[in-house]
């Protein structure tokens, strides 16, 4: 009896120990993938690419070291990328209709500035689209003699007066060129080809950035190839495995992934092909191509970001973050600090004090995103549109109950000999309160603030409709004040919309938990001085 | 965590300095009363605060009950009653929260499941168990726990959670009403935690004492003398936690599915459920200023915001209670 | 100290009141663009390269759905409206009341693509069949000649222009079954068909890529050019939405023609889009 007794005590106190060695697990397993993740925003192995788009973006690196890496890497890429291009002439149709799209635009400005009349320029126009879509034609299809029959129609016109000597006559010239192309590969295969070039393509872009003869991309994110080793060599899988799903063979009917190299001789699809050397070249000389070296993004924390976070880092977001978190401060402070001296040293208990703590309580439960609905039904409507003024307040009301937690409990803990040797000097009440009962309290007071600039940097509800965008100009802060009243990036909405709302951002994981990263590190960092700051103060308190 | 409710009586004692003269006198007396009233106003911004959280959310709701196509009453019936929401619909729109309302219950009990037992072990092991040192390092553990922004744990959830459920345990979707809930226990842990030790810790030593000289063991007279006499204390706890994950919105936006059903069979939590916070903030952000729906998202920020102003009710009551037998 | 404090805080009381007139919107030289998740990434492209090329202007893209934009035009809130679906008779008799003349700009094609998880052999539904699992007729993907596994349907919350498009196109504005998941954005229902083998999603055509299939609807499979043509069923237009049509020269009358440049055009293609115009 008593050893059963002593089985369930022992199990109990197993059981209380186990729940707290569970938090502690559950916290690790939460922290410590979020951090590692997140930490590759910041060390990674970059490549001559990264720093290609640090100068051009950010105007940063030497000039002339990148210039020399540039040159060797350019050259390592050299011939693959002939090759590539070579193959491409023969497949990728896009190229010559291209051609042929802006030979028939060149015309018509030819044709004005000969100043034909403008019937004659309409009959010309007509017959030139007339060939135009012809040719365009015979590079889509897919049957032989079609195609055939349609170049036969584009070199009929061959002999009209109008087009020679005109920038028309560059058609004609194409027209033999593909007849030849005609003549060298299958017809019937060549869709499938385009289709895996196009992805071969693409994914040299995503290595090496836009192919020789290529126009510089709108977009930056186009612009540059893999700026980080482990983005390479994701690309470069997808470079060499071609993945097809495949009937598993079970009763269950679902697909399974199979990986096939694209130059596998039997199954790949260019196995057979001249374009088969260039993936075990891209393979193997990848390192040259690139020139990875390790490296710390240190400016990450810095860096503005390309849309999307593709490039670049969290700087407009930890900036925005910081000025929501310090200006609803700057309101919940004073209204929280003065509310706790009035609780502590003036409310006389009875019905109005008991309202008043009902009131806080209730500030403090009611739920964020209600917050969120009353800074938009209150702030913006009545200010016209969602600012970071509008998004700071309703923050400020939300750490409020917090602030004045914290300071009541701060200022109960002045030790009451303090209070009577101030009076017994003669200071009035609120004297006392601020001379000596507020410095006394001060470390836990700011204790209290810095708990509660943590919990505002993470709120994300309440500025969900109250100020806070994905995207947007960094408020460029001055007196002029205007920046109050625009919206602003903050940390905790780009996690949000990192994680669920950025295509782009699918393709950087790094980036997105780096955006997470860092919020964590924030709140922990500010948690960590709240715990350093109470065990000084503990410590003091002890020293007494 | 607590609400502190008693009184400064020691400075009452000490209110007036020496007296000197009596222009001295009435103008440090003014002085004092302008302090006084200016902190008393200060302080009524909170409740100021809060009165204006609740007419403006009326006040938005309002026209969502008083629309005149439907009687108020019809209104009404059909907000609670109908599990359909289907707020855009051009012709027919449906606002039927029923289904909501229950998805919020489904996360919030669920997580309750895990975190009140877990929340109150943990509680009576950093009261009772734990020495001064280790309490001394869990607790920033917990604090940690605690301040960790929701929107982090709604990350962790939909990246790392989510998909581990699906592969793991075969789940069809990964985002469901347990992922959620997983991640709301953890969130609601730490309120649980403090109040729940603040109560355990109230119950006097003598009864301690006096159960250990009995000859109970540590864990009879937890569970049979010190865990009842707190009874009130982790009701509070418990209610706390529960306002907790009621009123949490991005993770259960994130982690919860969104979808507007009651899960059938009932306890099938590898179902999406989609909760009135969700609601709020997924559709609120698209939906255009003026409009029933609109109007319908306030009537539901409205029915989270009195519930949940009960609960707190209620927690002050049982934290009341608490404190009674303490004095 | 606390004195300070107090003023700091009527300073800032002040300046809220203040604040109750829009002082930003008066401005000049700022671009307020405003609506549709869809048409978003190519306000925000658009809005990248346009600083580049004009750097004084400031421009904010929200993108808060086709419904807030519409509403945003109308109250003034925005210059451009960002729309995936054309105004609806409300709007438009909204914004005439308001003194504001919306005039449409199309700028893309889009295509509403109905996606699966790749593991999944069905490569082909009839808009009925869609119709029917949206309905909550069809639960298992054995019944459509697929694998014995439970059909999780995943649609755009019912704010957006995307649910607006697909509603009347394939659902023709029948209520959706009470199982069907809702997410936020394009990007999220494409992630959540490419992490789960049941699911049936759709998103413009922009989000195909390798992780989610692509069917085929009524024998049509959406590619650039079936979407352009219009043959595939659920093509729709893209819009800008301006107050009248935009003083020539003007920076938003800049903004909405930017579609017919060739940087334009090429923005549109690299964001998944199709070009209403062949260059």
């Amino acid at each position: 009896m008593t050893l059963w007794r002593q089985i369930k005590n022992t199990l109990f106190t197993a059981l209380c120990s186990g729940s707290v060695l569970f938090l502690a697990a559950t916290l690790m397993i939460f922290l410590l993938p979020m951090l590692w993740k997140g930490s590759k925003a910041v060390f990674f192995r970059k490549t001559v690419e990264f720093d290609k788009m640090q100068k051009e973006l950010f105007k940063r690196g030497h000039a002339e070291d990148l210039e020399r890496r540039t040159a060797q890497t350019n050259q390592a890429r050299q011939e693959a990328l002939a090759l590539l291009e070579h193959f491409s002439r023969g497949i990728d149709t896009a190229l010559l209709s291209r051609e042929v799209r802006s030979a028939y635009q060149q015309l018509g400005r030819h044709l004005r500035y000969l100043e034909v009349s403008d019937d004659e320029y309409a009959r010309l126009r007509e017959q030139a689209k007339d060939i135009r879509d012809a040719f365009l034609q015979a590079l889509e299809t897919t049957d032989k003699a079609e195609a055939e029959s349609l170049l036969d129609t584009v070199d009929a016109q061959q002999t009209n007066p109008r087009f020679q000597n005109s920038p028309f006559e560059v058609v004609f010239s194409l027209s033999k060129q593909y007849r030849q192309i005609l003549q060298e590969i299958d017809l019937s295969r060549r869709p499938e080809y385009a289709a895996e070039l196009d992805i071969v393509k693409t994914e040299m872009r995503n290595l090496f950035g836009p192919l020789p003869g290529e126009s510089i991309p709108p977009l930056p994110q186009d612009r540059f190839g893999a700026t980080r080793w482990d983005v390479a060599q994701r690309h470069l899988q997808y470079l060499i495995y071609q993945t097809k799903w495949v009937p598993s063979g079970k009763d269950d009917k679902r697909l399974i992934p199979k990986q096939i190299r694209r130059d596998d001789p039997e199954e790949g699809i260019f196995g057979k092909t001249e374009l088969a050397p260039l993936f075990s070249m891209v393979e193997q000389n990848l390192a040259a191509m690139l020139q990875p070296r390790p490296t710390i993004y240190w400016r990450y924390f810095l860096d503005d970001s390309t849309a999307g976070h593709y490039f670049g880092g969290v700087g407009p977001e930890v900036l925005g973050t910081l000025l929501l978190t310090v200006l609803s401060m700057c309101f919940a402070v004073p209204l929280g600090v003065l509310s706790a001296a009035y609780l502590v040293e003036y409310a006389a208990g009875g019905i109005t004090t008991r309202i008043i703590r009902t009131c806080i309580n209730t500030l403090a439960g009611v739920p964020s995103i209600v917050y969120g609905l009353f800074g938009l039904a209150f702030f913006v409507l009545l200010a016209g549109n969602p600012s970071i003024l509008s998004a700071s307040m309703t923050l400020a009301l939300l750490v409020l109950p917090v602030i004045i937690r914290a300071s009541e409990e701060a200022i109960r803990a002045v030790p009451q000999s303090y209070k009577e040797a101030s009076l017994a000097l003669g200071a009035g009440k609120f004297r006392t309160f601020l001379t000596v009962t507020l410095p006394a309290a001060g470390p836990g007071i700011l204790t209290g603030i810095i708990l509660s600039l943590s919990r505002a940097a993470g709120e994300t509800a309440p500025i969900l409709f109250a100020g806070a965008v994905a995207l947007g100009p960094i408020p460029d802060i001055g007196l002029h004040l205007k920046w109050l009243f625009q919206p602003t990036r903050a940390l905790s909405y780009g996690c949000y919309d990192i994680t669920v709302g950025d295509r782009l951002a699918m393709q950087v994981p790094h980036n997105q938990f780096g955006m997470v990263m860092t919020l964590i590190l924030l709140v922990l960092l500010l948690n960590l001085a709240a715990v350093l700051l109470r065990w000084r103060m503990s410590k003091k308190l002890q020293g007494l | 965590m607590t609400t502190a409710g008693s009184q400064s009586d020691a400075a009452v004692q000490f209110t007036r300095p020496l007296r000197l003269t009596f222009r001295d006198d009435l103008s440090s007396t003014l002085l004092s009363w302008l302090v006084k009233s200016f902190l008393f106003v200060v302080t009524f911004c909170s409740v100021a605060a809060v009165l204006l959280i609740f007419v403006f959310v009326i006040r938005q709701a309002a026209p969502f009950f008083a629309e005149s196509r439907v009687s108020p009453l019809e209104r009404l019936t059909e907000f609670f009653t109908s599990r359909r929401w289907f707020p855009e619909h051009q012709a027919h729109p449906e606002y039927g929260i029923l289904a909501i309302i229950a998805g919020s219950f489904y996360v919030t009990i669920t997580s309750l499941l895990i975190a009140v037992p877990t929340g109150l072990l943990a509680a009576v092991f950093l009261s009772d168990i734990a020495s001064f040192r280790t309490r001394q390092i869990c607790k920033p553990l917990i604090e940690i726990l605690a301040a960790i922004p929701s929107v982090a744990y709604g990350v962790f959830a939909v990246m790392v959670v989510a998909p581990w459920l699906q592969k793991n345990i075969g789940f069809p979707t990964g985002t469901n009403a347990l992922n959620a809930s997983l991640i709301l226990s953890v969130m609601a842990m730490p309120t649980i935690i403090s109040v729940a030790e603040d109560a355990l810790s109230a119950v006097g030593r003598e009864i301690r004492e006096a159960s250990y000289a009995l000859g109970a063991t540590r864990a009879e007279t937890m569970l049979r003398i010190v865990i009842p006499a707190a009874h009130s204390g982790i009701l509070a706890a418990v209610i706390l936690g529960m306002m907790r994950a009621v009123g949490e919105t991005m993770v259960v936006w994130m982690a919860s599915g969104n979808a507007t059903q009651i899960p059938s069979p009932w306890w099938d939590l590898s179902q999406s459920v989609r909760t009135m916070t969700a609601t709020i903030a997924g559709e609120l952000g698209e939906v255009p200023q003026g409009t029933t729906h609109f109007h319908s998202l306030f009537a539901i920020g409205l029915v989270l915001l009195i519930f949940t102003f009960c609960l707190n009710l209620l927690s002050e009551h049982f934290i009341m209670q608490m404190k009674k037998p303490k004095r | 100290m606390m004195v300070r404090h107090g003023k700091t805080v009527l300073f800032f009381i002040g300046l809220t009141l203040w604040a109750a007139q829009p002082v930003l919107a008066a401005e000049g030289k700022t671009l307020q663009i405003d609506g549709s998740t869809t048409v978003g990434p190519l306000g925000d492209a658009f809005a990248e390269v346009f600083k580049e090329l004009h750097p004084d202007v400031s421009i904010t893209v929200k993108k808060t759905g086709s419904g807030d934009g519409a509403a945003a035009l109308i109250d003034g809130r925005c210059d451009i409206a960002m729309m995936s679906r054309f105004m609806k008779d409300k709007e438009f008799q909204q914004a005439v009341e308001k003194g504001v003349f919306p005039v449409a700009h199309v700028i893309a094609m889009d295509g509403v693509c109905v996606v699966v998880h790749p593991s999944n052999p069905v490569t082909e539904l009839r808009t009925e069949q869609i119709r029917d699992i949206y309905m909550g007729k069809i639960t298992n993907w054995k019944e459509l000649g697929g694998p014995d596994m439970p059909i999780v349907p995943v649609s755009r919350d019912t704010s957006s222009g995307t649910y607006e498009s697909f509603h009347s196109m394939v659902m023709h504005n029948e209520k959706m079954a009470a199982n069907v998941e809702y997410v936020n954005s394009n990007p999220q229902a494409h992630a959540r068909v490419r992490s789960t083998p049941g699911a049936i999603g759709y998103v413009g055509i922009g989000f195909l890529d390798r992780y989610v299939k692509a069917l085929k609807v009524d024998g049509v499979m959406p590619t650039r050019s079936t979407i352009a043509k219009g043959i595939y069923p659920v093509s729709r237009p893209l819009f800008l939405f301006t107050n009248g049509y935009p003083k020539l020269g003007s920076i938003i009358h800049a903004f909405c023609t930017f579609y017919l440049t060739e940087k334009g055009q090429e923005i549109i293609e690299a964001k998944g889009f199709v070009p209403v115009t062949e260059y």
